[in-house]
């Protein structure tokens, strides 16, 4: 196993429920924490509520019932919190969601001037070296629709980076990839976690899952059916169904 | 199938053109009618000694595009106003909307006009340019509120979600997220609503507005000059209408570039 110091909970998720208005139950009795420093990488059949987990940390889905806390701060109906907690919490989706009117720059300057209110000259700086380390600043001037899918996908890392976010969610990042694309973007998230930051990562690339995560969780039908480290996960796995499933994406 | 020669629809258009020409000829000449073309042009403008004064039609223009331009601000407002109401989560601010929505929708312009100039300006001590500037507004603010919402929904979800996952409120989503990209999608239907508010405005000559339309009226009362004065009323119209689409049209154009 890989040492790393891992700090206090950071994300507790206890006992969350999600239905859909449609009648799908996403989540059941959802039960999670995560330390600081942590990466916890999450697979799992598609909707197996995976994402709606995700979704749920940052409150872009509202859950039915059970609490979720996010480095103190109760996630609940209160505004202020739940803007507390998008600030501390950065989100990179699975088709980038970069804001297509804006050049690239502006994409990652936009909410540190809007929301942590810095100046545009601060907001420049730190854009420019986020972007140096995703390895794209050539390309600060230009707009998202000139870019790849893989440097698109960097760009909204470092858009999430710029908000100087305690934890950072995955949600499929590298599904909507082209295959020659996928190890930049990889690449991009393997160094966040060598520098310590909490990620909570859903994804199929069992590879990155193997190398760098440091708890597992094997989801099906909104609820976690296998939890473990990822070598016992991998090598031997308890469960029948996770055994099923890693045999099938491996 | 072989495409015919753009020759061929070129004389196709002049043998129509000389046709519409000579059944309109034919006509007057049956009536009788004493054209007098070279009548007209004092009543646009006059040029004399170095001097330029326009004439009285080109002063209806002038009011008929402060109207235009007035109703034009107000009705934007009020369309994205009522467009964010109806998309809010305010039960209130819905039903309102709505409200306005199916009672501008549902009765005829005229009777707005009159309603507010013969009913609401005197209660409100409105005066006639501001009516006819209330009514128009009210009229395709309605209309406008419809393109804007229909601008903001086909904003894809994950504008949204990106825009709240980096912690930015609803206003400031709105703001430099999602209005920017609808505005540049709902220019093309934006302009046709402007050109309906040209169009609409010469109904405000019914109040007595001296526009365009009411100055024509006016001379016509005077002159008798009424083909020539209508044909150069409607020439003038659409000489605002398409240079308004010429403009949206290059303003799509650049936006287009810029992103």
């Amino acid at each position: 196993m890989r040492e790393k110091d891992l700090g206090d909970y950071i994300i507790i998720a206890d006992k969350i429920n999600k239905t859909f208005p449609n009648g799908v139950c996403a989540l059941r009795d959802f039960s999670i924490k995560v330390r600081r420093s942590e990466v916890l990488v999450i697979i799992g059949p598609s909707g197996s509520g995976k994402s709606t987990f995700l979704r749920c940390l940052n409150g872009l889905e509202e859950i039915d019932s059970g609490s979720i806390t996010v480095d103190g701060i109760p996630l609940n109906e209160n505004r202020e919190n739940r803007l507390e907690i998008r600030k501390e919490v950065g989100m990179v989706f699975q088709l980038f969601n970069l804001f297509p009117h804006l050049t690239v720059l502006e994409n990652v300057n936009l909410a540190q001037i809007l929301v942590r209110k810095k100046t545009r000259k601060e907001a420049t700086e730190t854009s420019m070296e986020l972007l140096r380390k995703v390895g794209i600043p050539e390309k600060a001037r230009t707009f998202p629709n000139h870019l790849s899918g893989g440097q698109q996908q960097r760009v909204a890392i470092a858009r999430a980076l710029a908000m100087m976010p305690k934890v950072m969610l995955f949600d499929e990042a590298t599904s909507a990839l082209d295959p020659e694309m996928i190890g930049e973007v990889l690449d991009v998230m393997k160094t966040l976690a060598r520098e310590g930051m909490t990620m909570v990562v859903v994804t199929h690339e069992m590879g990155f899952a193997r190398e760098v995560s440091d708890w597992m969780v094997f989801m099906e039908d909104g609820r976690i059916v296998e939890e473990g480290k990822p070598e016992e996960m991998f090598l031997s796995p308890k469960e029948g169904r996770t055994k099923l499933f890693l045999s099938q994406i491996l | 199938m072989r495409k015919p020669s753009p020759l061929i629809d070129v004389l196709i258009f002049l043998c129509v053109l000389a046709g519409a020409t000579w059944f309109v000829a034919d006509g007057t000449t049956r009536l009788g009618y004493n054209w007098q073309w070279y009548r007209v042009p004092q009543y646009i403008f006059t040029y004399h000694e170095g001097r330029f004064t326009s004439g009285p039609l080109l002063e209806g223009l002038k009011v008929t595009l402060q109207i235009t331009g007035a109703s034009f601000v107000l009705a934007f407002t009020i369309g994205l106003i009522t467009a964010l109401c109806r998309l809010s989560d305010s039960v209130m601010a819905r039903t309102l909307a709505r409200g306005y929505l199916e009672l501008i929708r549902n009765t005829p312009l005229l009777v707005q006009l009159f309603f507010i100039y013969f009913v609401l300006a005197p209660i409100l001590d409105l005066n006639r340019f501001f009516s006819a500037v209330l009514a128009l507004s009210l009229f395709e603010g309605a209309y406008a509120s419809e393109i804007f919402r229909a601008g903001i929904v086909s904003i894809h979800k994950g504008q949204w979600e990106a825009a709240h996952s980096l912690g930015l409120s609803t206003v400031d989503t709105y703001r430099r997220i999602i209005l920017p990209q609808a505005f540049r999608r709902i220019l093309p239907p934006l302009t046709g609503q402007g050109v309906s508010l040209v169009k609409d405005s010469a109904l405000v000559s019914t109040i007595a507005v001296y526009d365009l339309t009411m100055r024509g009226q006016e001379i016509i009362a005077e002159t008798y000059l009424a083909f020539e004065l209508w044909f150069t009323i409607a020439a003038i119209y659409l000489l605002v209408t398409v240079t308004l689409s010429v403009v949206a049209n290059m303003m799509e154009n650049r936006f287009k570039v810029a992103t």
